[in-house]
């Protein structure tokens, strides 16, 4: 299907007699309506969003780190938790469930008042967030994971700040893309049956079946119960789309994709497929725009003020009592007036610059490593860790990747150094990241001397068709 | 599959010029359109950028508290001192590497949302108006509640003020501003056995 689609474009590349030569009537109607500019250039990117999942490194990078700020958050706040989000917090069950009425979010929480369900709940959004940083069962981890972060954030939402909110929307993003391509179990795995020598057909994945028998059941007997924020057409995350309907199309479609590996691997494989890298690619689209819309908004809004425009606005921050952790540090870095300005002008600059720079290789990643680490100094400087590993994560996904391999490469190496016999074994955490990131660095070095065109390569061995 | 296609992008692109419109200021098509934009944004993709913009805060806002005790013999009711919250809050971040969000946010959020809800008379717009000063109550409930009933008694009333004060100009500015605090002082709040969270007694 993708071959039929893509055949008109190769006509007009090569030239219209041999098209006309080679094709019927019909062809050399296709042709004719394809020969201007802009039909060639939809035919191209129609060509290049079907071809395949972009940015395989980039969308893990992001995966493991909302999913580790989130994770540390969650580890962070263990002992405040009942505080925070507890049936029983400052913001009440019965205050959240007020507010929900009103506004219709997205929360598990509110499905019983039992201490135990909240201690079930939070333990469940650990452990999702850790195994969607490891990539086991990617897909459906990226769902719990969603499902964890809307139901805690949206109980207690007074309790959030821009680090939460970056990590809310991402979550339902990631959720459509294929970020468990590298740097993950489910792609060492996916390696492993490949190296076993299977004929490209996936094994039974009993774990993974297990997982899907139990969550749909679990879903169907919640909306029997008729428990909140489940309903077919309302409250959902797309008009006239609701949470009910959202959770049992992606469950249908994850239990589809592992039918088909299995037993249609012709046609019906590649329609999913190429189904799954569309919305991968559209997902990555929206996510790099939203990364831009936050820079746009925190520069031109800065712009407007007159504490940016004068080169003082720096100051004041590092003098809330909320945000100045280490007065010192900020003492110092207040004595000097042409430091004040320079970072607050670089900030404004940086910021406003940014979105513009993303079609250009070499000044984005000067901008995007000034950007990161000015979130790593914010993390210290004004008290707000989390913010800024949720800031440092979406400026990821603009990463080049050669970079990422090389990350990968040495992640790697350190992991070898520590556990000797890395691969082999059950990996942890970097371990797994290290896992793909050793064979991929590899790959990647030998490469290097190409230099810049390389930033586009992908996983070799298709072994993105093997990981849903 | 270039149905697909064609739908994935359409979707993804008016859902990029969703975000767009919310985040941007109001202008002729969020007008005209305004509750189409707020039908789609909220609540799961609210969202705002404007950190530290267009002007940092230049103040601080110290929240405090002080509360009514009735003793449990039918003596007659003590009031106790202000206790500043937000000090409270300051010592908990100082030389702090992960500041907790119960530290961090829960107060001052929790007070600019009352401030939100709230008209200059501090009287409530509405549920949210009610519910953040019960959630005023209940914050300084799970902090104060032990200490103030230590000797005995139930927490009968309490009162918040808020005292905002200027950061003062950089040392090496000329400006000049006056760095007098300003109090805003909220009317006496019966306490009920809502207003008590986890852990805390009235």
């Amino acid at each position: 299907m993708t071959t039929h689609s893509t055949e008109p474009r190769h006509a007009s590349d090569t030239g219209g007699a041999d098209a006309q030569n080679a094709h019927d009537a019909q062809d050399a109607q296709d042709y004719v309506v394809q020969d201007t500019w802009i039909e060639r250039a939809v035919g191209r990117g129609f060509a290049r969003v079907t071809a395949g999942p972009m940015a395989p490194y980039q969308t893990a990078v992001i995966r493991i780190g909302f999913a580790a700020t989130w994770l540390f958050f969650l580890l962070r706040e263990w002992p405040y938790r009942h505080e925070l989000y507890g049936p029983d917090g400052v913001w009440s069950l019965d205050m959240a469930r007020r507010l929900l009425g009103s506004n219709g979010a997205f929360s598990v929480l509110v499905w019983s008042d039992g201490r135990g369900w909240f201690e079930l709940v939070y333990a469940l959004a650990m452990i999702s967030s850790a195994l969607l940083m490891l990539g086991w069962r990617t897909r459906t981890m990226s769902v719990l994971f969603m499902i964890g972060v809307l139901s805690l954030q949206n109980r207690s939402v007074f309790l959030g700040d821009g680090g939460d909110n970056v990590i809310h929307l991402m979550s339902m993003y990631l959720v459509l893309t294929r970020c468990g391509q590298v740097w993950s179990l489910d792609a060492r795995r996916a390696r492993r049956t490949a190296a076993a020598g299977a004929d490209g057909t996936p094994g039974r994945d009993v774990t993974g079946v297990l997982l899907w028998s139990v969550l749909g059941p679990a879903l169907a007997l919640a909306q029997l119960l008729g428990l909140y924020g489940l309903e077919w057409t309302a409250n959902g995350p797309f008009p006239h789309v609701g949470w009910g309907l959202a959770l049992w199309v992606l469950w249908l479609v994850h239990g589809a994709w592992w039918w088909v590996r299995r037993y249609a691997p012709g046609e019906p494989r590649t329609v999913l497929n190429t189904l799954a890298d569309l919305a991968h690619n559209g997902a990555l689209l929206v996510i790099m725009v939203e990364v831009c819309l936050i820079y746009a908004t925190a520069g031109w809004y800065k712009i407007q003020g007159n504490r940016w425009q004068d080169g003082t606005a720096v100051f004041y921050p590092m003098h809330l009592d909320y945000f100045s952790p280490w007065p010192e540090l900020s003492a110092l870095l207040a004595g000097s007036g042409l430091l004040i300005m320079l970072v607050t002008y670089g900030t404004v600059i940086v910021q406003v610059a940014f979105p513009f720079t993303v079609f250009n290789r070499r000044v984005k990643n000067v901008l995007l490593v000034a950007m990161i680490l000015e979130h790593l100094s914010i993390a210290v400087l004004l008290g707000l860790p989390f913010f800024s590993l949720a800031m440092v994560a979406a400026d990821a996904v603009f990463l080049p990747t050669n970079f990422l391999r090389w990350l990968g490469g040495r992640v790697a190496a350190v992991r070898d150094r520590l556990i000797p016999g890395g691969p082999a074994r059950p990996a942890s955490g970097e371990a797994a990241g290290g896992a793909a990131g050793a064979a991929d660095g590899a790959a990647g070095d030998e490469g290097k001397p190409a230099g810049g065109p390389g930033a586009r390569t992908r996983e070799s061995g298709g072994g993105h068709t093997l990981v849903g | 599959m270039a149905t697909a296609a064609g739908g994935i992008a359409v979707a993804a692109l008016v859902h990029i010029a969703m975000m767009f419109l919310h985040v941007a200021p109001s202008n002729t098509v969020t007008k005209a359109h305004g509750a189409a934009v707020s039908d789609y944004v909220y609540p799961e993709y609210e969202q705002n950028w404007k950190l530290f913009a267009p002007n940092p805060l230049q103040q601080n806002i110290s929240v405090q508290v002080r509360a009514e005790i009735r003793p449990g013999d039918g003596g007659s009711a003590r009031t106790t001192g202000w206790t500043d919250l937000t000090a409270l809050d300051g010592r908990a971040i100082h030389h702090n590497f992960f500041p907790s969000h119960t530290q961090q946010n829960e107060l001052r959020r929790g007070w600019e949302s009352f401030v939100g809800s709230h008209d200059a008379q501090n009287r409530p717009n509405g549920t949210r108006g009610e519910l953040t000063e019960r959630y005023l109550r209940r914050i300084a409930m799970g902090r104060l509640g032990a200490e103030w009933t230590a000797h005995g008694g139930t927490v009968d009333r309490m009162e918040f003020r808020s005292v905002t004060t200027p950061v003062g100009p950089p040392p090496w500015s000329s400006e000049k501003i006056s760095d007098k605090p300003v109090y805003r002082v909220l009317p006496w709040w019966p306490v009920t056995v809502d207003d008590v969270p986890e852990g805390a007694s009235k």
